[in-house]
């Protein structure tokens, strides 16, 4: 879910959105808030996380991605990590623990399934994945709106010749990169129990390398790239302990940018 | 002066260094978020030095250097037909690699009774060449300074000089740089070094004032400050990143009212300097203003 | 219908359009002539909104559109067959289309049905993928999508460049039949042979300005002209 948002706004505005992490952070953390100090049920709390995403979203794609989006794609990049290090910092300031407890997406305890045991939580995320996936699809090829974001991923000067407004195709893109990703990110939460300020850049560099993974730009990619990413990183962590888990995730990520196999070339959303 | 300013001063010098290691990457045209691995390097490489192997800071400063150099190349070559956005991304992998190295690395050395050396995400403490010199600190400013004042004298010949041209040639148009016969390949491979051994000599002279460096330092908001610094001082110019560290650490730092809201006033500060000045503050068409009036 | 006056586009410092003027007659096939680099595309992309002019004016029935936004100028009824035929290859003929009809509230079956017994390639093809199609079909494809937002202005930019003859006549004849359907067209072409068989009145640009306004006769009468742009083919 993380490399869909990440790569749609890299598809469609063809920039890579630094701040997409930090946003889905600043949405985590309104819900903790909200939860520290409200009875609130888990229902509110992925409103809460979905909406606060959506919001910091938009003041990213305002303050980054409209100005430049005639510039070259460093600018909106370079200004998308000044907004990183904002949300950093607003998120310390506002909950200076370095941790905080969120609660749990499923109380009870994991389904047994002959020799598998199943985390329902987990379930619930897969879910999730497969009815965003879905809507996603439903969204692009069977709407009007559809037919212009793809019109924008394909040739953005032939859309605004066709009568399509690309500006409010990126807005609206975004809003929806954001959502998806505040739903991730309430998710996310959910399963470990607990929020950090680490989640920011944690979110967005596993958007990316799950969209590079799954071949920059094409959307069931970073699908498929999330999954093998989640799998990778599931069994390493296994073997090898966290950090040369974590080293073999980025190694991978540099020797596939270093090599380049043909199937990461995609830029058309299909 | 006070210990406080003296630490500032220090501060702004140490990141001036790396501040401008991604200047001259990004005058040659490449953005780099992993500047801070090779200022690590540089600083476990001269901690070792000084403190291990029982070498004077001079030494300790070149062999960081060196190993700079080194580790840079060592991922500017894989990635050198690499541009733009993907660079970026390499450059990020890369430098957290190495952060995660540092948290793995653990070598100690009985040194007059003590273990001293790296200890994983423990850290590498006693980095003590400055105190057993009788080094003061405003000895290791006035250090720090001259070698800054050195690198940036490197910086204004070569920025009048042919090499120069050719970086900057490089960075508006490496396609069109290398039908004018410049081996864009090696060229910038030169830059990646080049801007490595920068930041490890930062590193080197930054463990020596900490006289303790731990894997935390070198985590990537240090680069992406670094490529702020360079970014809204302006690439103009040399003084460019020195005028962004000293926005960050002289003013906003210093400043009691801001200094809690530091990052939130840096960061939208760059986001909306990009806005209207998208080479920073003395960009190019600054500079040749300046040169052009006080010649 | 359309007047341009005194318009100047720049590339940063570099003046493309230095000061065009030039008027498109309601009902007419107007022609605009002139070598490579002339500034023909870009007034097109001024005109169409992708580019903003630097001074001048761009009036459309009483409106001046310099400046504006390209879906804003297609909603007051201009649409720009650009040159090279730029579409959307993933998207399907009838995706669009549909794309081309994108401001459209109301229904577009009409229209669709219209441009396929225009073009039958198109209608064979309706579900295949546009960046498939040969460059004709692209052609035709280009002018269906523009055709789709029922414009009171069509602008084609080099609708024949790169196609065969065969597929060449095709389309100037479309241009024929849209012209007697009621629509106003201005075209850029470069080859003037084909333009001269159906355009009411010609303008020619050279380095940003407009050097030569007429009809067909005193278009062909100027040797100059003629051996220029005619060429060897008469």
């Amino acid at each position: 879910m993380l490399a869909l948002g990440f790569t749609l706004i890299f598809g469609v505005l063809r920039r890579a959105n630094l701040a997409y992490g930090p946003a889905i952070m600043f949405g985590a953390y309104a819900a903790t808030w909200t939860s520290m100090n409200f009875q609130a049920g888990l229902l509110i709390l992925a409103v809460v996380t979905i909406a606060a995403a959506v919001l910091a979203g938009a003041y990213v794609e305002r303050l980054c991605f409209a100005p430049h989006r005639k510039g070259p794609a460093a600018a909106a990049m370079v200004a998308s990590f000044a907004l990183w290090m904002q949300f950093e910092e607003l998120a310390t300031l506002a909950l200076p623990n370095h941790l905080y407890a969120f609660p749990a997406l499923y109380e009870g305890g994991p389904l047994e399934l002959g020799r598998f045991t199943v985390r329902i939580d987990a379930l619930l995320i897969l879910l999730a994945t497969v009815v965003v996936c879905g809507l996603l699809w439903w969204i692009l090829y069977r709407t009007r709106f559809g037919v212009a974001v793809r019109a924008v991923i394909d040739d953005p000067k032939a859309a605004g010749l066709a009568g399509i407004g690309v500006p409010r195709v990126f807005m609206l893109v975004f809003a929806l990169a954001s959502a998806i990703g505040g739903l991730a990110g309430f998710l996310i939460a959910g399963s470990q129990e607990q929020v950090t300020p680490m989640l920011g850049m944690w979110s967005t560099l596993k958007g990316m390398v799950a969209m590079m993974l799954g071949g920059l730009g094409s959307l069931p990619g970073a699908v498929a790239g999330g999954l093998a990413l989640g799998l990778i990183e599931a069994h390493a962590g296994w073997f090898l302990g966290p950090q040369l888990r974590d080293f073999l995730v980025y190694l991978l990520l540099f020797v596939l940018l270093a090599l380049r196999p043909p199937w990461m070339n995609t830029r058309s959303v299909s | 002066m006070d210990e406080y300013a003296l630490g500032v001063l220090t501060n702004i010098g140490l990141f001036s260094f790396v501040a401008l290691s991604a200047y001259l990457l990004l005058i040659a045209g490449e953005l780099s978020f992993g500047q801070q691995a090779f200022f690590g390097v540089g600083a476990y490489a001269g901690g070792i030095a000084t403190a291990m192997l029982g070498l004077t800071l001079p030494v300790a400063v070149v062999i960081a250097m060196l190993c700079g150099a080194l580790a840079a190349a060592l991922v500017g070559l894989p990635t050198l037909r690499l541009r733009g956005l993907y660079f970026a991304m390499t450059t990020l992998a890369a430098a957290e690699m190495f952060r995660i190295l540092f948290e793995l690395a653990h070598w100690q050395l009985d040194v007059e009774g003590e273990q001293v050396g790296p200890d994983g995400s423990q850290g590498f403490r006693g980095i003590r060449w400055m105190l057993e010199s009788g080094v003061e600190p405003e000895g290791f400013v006035a250090i720090v300074w001259l070698l800054l004042a050195l690198v940036l004298a490197c910086f204004f010949v070569i920025e009048r000089s042919k090499l120069g041209a050719t970086i900057r040639a490089l960075g508006e148009d490496p396609t069109l740089a290398g039908t004018v016969g410049i081996d864009v390949n090696r060229f910038k491979l030169g830059v990646v070094a080049a801007s490595g051994a920068l930041a490890a000599l930062g590193g080197a002279l930054f463990a020596h004032h900490n006289t303790y460096i731990e894997p935390r330092n070198f985590d990537i908001m240090l680069g992406v400050h670094s490529l702020a610094y360079a970014l809204i001082g302006g690439l103009g110019t040399a003084f460019g990143p020195l005028l962004g560290v000293m926005l960050d650490i002289g003013v906003l730092e210093s400043s009691r009212f801001l200094q809690g809201y530091r990052m939130i006033v840096f960061g939208g500060l760059v986001a909306l300097l990009l806005v209207w000045r998208p080479r920073g503050i003395l960009d190019e068409r600054v500079v040749h203003w300046l040169r052009a009036r006080f010649s | 219908m359309l007047s341009v006056r005194d318009l100047v586009t720049a590339y940063g410092k570099i003046e493309a359009l230095k000061g065009v003027s030039l008027e498109v007659a309601p009902g007419s096939i107007t022609c605009l002539l002139g070598p490579n680099g002339a500034g023909k595309t870009t007034l097109m992309m001024t005109i169409a909104g992708v580019l903003r002019p630097k001074r001048g004016s761009v009036r459309f029935l009483d409106e001046d559109l310099a400046g504006l936004a390209p879906d804003a100028i297609v909603k007051r009824g201009i649409a720009l067959v650009p040159e090279n035929r730029l579409g959307f290859p993933s998207m399907s003929v009838l995706e669009n289309l549909q794309a081309g009809a994108y401001q459209r509230r109301d229904p577009i079956e009409e229209d669709i049905e219209r441009i396929f017994r225009r073009f039958p390639p198109l209608k064979a093809r309706s579900a295949q993928q546009a960046g498939t199609l040969s460059g004709g079909e692209q052609q035709m494809l280009a002018v269906g999508r523009a055709l789709m937002s029922r414009p009171k202005l069509l602008l084609m930019d080099e609708p024949s460049l790169g196609l065969a003859p065969l597929v060449v006549e095709e389309i100037f004849r479309t241009v024929a039949e849209l012209h007697r359907d009621g629509t106003t067209i201005f075209l850029v072409e470069q080859n003037a042979h084909m333009a001269l068989k159906v355009a009411q009145h010609f303008f020619l640009m050279e380095q940003g300005r407009v050097s030569f306004s007429g009809d067909p006769g005193s278009l062909a009468e100027d040797e100059v002209i003629r051996r220029a742009y005619l060429g060897s083919s008469r």
